[in-house]
């Protein structure tokens, strides 16, 4: 718990120094390297925000005979196959594959292995379809590959949708504290940094080289940006390339989704975490951050285990120190909620987004706190479960969209 | 055991904590004030995306105040060892 603490205050002040500093820039002036990209867009049933993000597609700046984008359709039942269609009609860079029920609907992993394997670009850039990325999106990532040492790149994600309702105000905070802080701090301090799946871009070289996505993995992007570090390759950070996303909406819909995240990256950990501390490409900063990362999931279960260890041992049998129970205040309070850093983050991520107002809303990030707990418990649960039975239950849930940050875009 | 009455204070004293650590942002929920999303940043000549809710007043002297401050705030953990590569 006190690394953690120690790491996320490290954080924030590395983001807060790095605020002076603006980052560089794609402009006509200083593009040298404009390789062929193919972007993936896997999509199951997103007939709502199909549309949306091709639109966005044909509006990008980067060359049109430089770019490929692959639509998947996973077996969706609705008319997204039918406007993805649409599109690839009018625009003849943009093709659809649709998979049928049989084949389709086993999550975004095999999805994205079937448009790789259409991919003809050097690199594969990687969208969900309810985003929104600017227009100068592509030049600002490939940019990065000049270097041959960067094998995958990740930009920020700003949520679309946030003044909808609590769940996606929350989520925005959330979203705030990792990519205005997190994610910019673990460039800085050349640490690992994290490919989001989306939003972001990878050598199509790299992914064959690998055998493609992982389909046993349900957090597939982080399985892929260990396996980039541990072949000595980098993900650079560009806080300042930005694409729209849409939060869930509802608290149902925000416990499937991270309920797969949290069983996700605990099967990466479970995968990598030999390799990352044996590994002879990453420096001991990179290895301690590794191990930090991949467990952070495990430390809401522990908070619960403290509680259900701590409350009943101190009214069966308090230690003669504990019997001054003004000391049992804040060290249960410490142990409640784990430690205020996280919050620390998310307060200074807003500050820097000049978001003030948006600060009062952090206390109720303690609920999210609260919730998570027993997510990443029944995920570790489910997962302990499925390992003992030699049964992969990797049900992907798909993430409802409904298309309201719609609303929120005015061109 | 604890004292009873002590015991009831404290309950009171934390539930009014919380009730207190909370107001704010009950209060934003009810009166939302806060800007919103922050507009991507597009630097292409076209017409640029907008958000439709924007309440920012004298957003430029506001971001120059800031700037100053957060500087002012750098200057000050500028003490502290950095560890950037």
């Amino acid at each position: 718990m006190a690394s953690y603490l120690m790491r996320h205050y490290i954080f924030t002040l590395t983001a807060l120094r790095r605020a002076k500093k603006s980052q560089r820039r794609a402009t006509k002036g200083n593009i040298a390297y404009q390789p062929v990209v193919s972007i993936l867009i896997p999509a199951r049933n997103e007939e709502r925000v199909i549309g949306r993000i091709l639109r966005r597609m044909t509006e990008l700046t980067y060359p049109k005979d430089k770019m490929q984008i692959i639509v998947i359709d996973d077996a969706s039942t609705d008319a997204t196959g039918r406007i993805a269609e649409e599109y690839s009609k009018l625009h003849g860079h943009i093709e659809v594959i649709h998979r049928s029920k049989k084949e389709g609907g086993i999550g975004k992993a095999a999805a994205l292995n079937v448009g790789s394997k259409h991919a003809e670009g050097e690199i594969i850039v990687c969208f969900d379809a309810d985003y929104y990325p600017q227009r100068e999106i592509l030049e600002e990532l490939t940019m990065e590959f000049a270097d041959p040492k960067v094998g995958a790149v990740q930009g920020r994600i700003i949520v679309l949708n946030e003044p909808k309702n609590i769940v996606t105000r929350l989520v925005a905070l959330e979203r705030i504290g990792g990519y205005r802080i997190d994610q910019l701090a673990r460039d800085s301090l050349g640490l690992i940094t994290q490919f989001g799946g989306t939003a972001g871009a990878f050598r199509r070289s790299l992914l064959e080289g690998l055998g493609g996505w992982d389909e046993s993995i349900l957090a597939e992007d982080t399985d892929l940006t260990f396996r980039l570090y541990l072949m000595g390759y980098k993900i650079p950070y560009l806080y300042d390339t930005e694409c729209y996303e849409e939060a869930v909406e509802s608290w149902h819909a925000y416990w499937k989704q991270r309920y797969r995240w949290a069983k996700g990256h605990m099967q990466c950990a479970f995968k990598h975490l030999t390799s990352v501390l044996k590994s002879k490409n990453l420096s001991l900063k990179e290895k301690i951050d590794g191990f930090l990362l991949l467990n952070i999931y495990f430390m809401p279960v522990f908070v619960l285990l403290s509680w259900i260890t701590g409350i009943p041992l101190f009214f069966l049998h308090p230690p003669q120190w504990f019997s001054f129970f003004w000391a049992f205040i804040p060290i249960s309070l410490y142990s409640f909620v784990g430690n205020f850093a996280p919050f620390f983050e998310v307060g200074i991520g807003t500050y820097l987004d000049n978001r003030n107002r948006a600060q009062w809303l952090i206390p109720l990030l303690i609920f999210t706190f609260l919730l998570n707990i027993f997510i990443c418990t029944k995920a570790l649960v489910d997962l302990t479960i499925s390992k003992i039975i030699r049964r992969n239950n990797n049900q992907w849930i798909k993430t409802p969209h409904s298309g309201n940050g719609n609303t929120y875009i005015k061109n | 055991m604890l004292p009873t009455l002590t015991f009831s204070i404290l309950c009171f004293g934390v539930l009014i904590f919380i009730l207190i650590m909370l107001l704010p942002a009950l209060l934003e929920l009810k009166m939302p004030k806060d800007a919103g999303p922050r507009m991507i940043r597009d630097h292409s000549s076209h017409t640029g995306l907008a958000i439709e809710e924007i309440l920012i007043v004298n957003l430029e002297e506001k971001q120059q105040f800031d700037q100053i401050l957060v500087k002012n705030i750098v200057d000050a953990i500028n003490v502290l060892p950095n560890l950037e590569v």
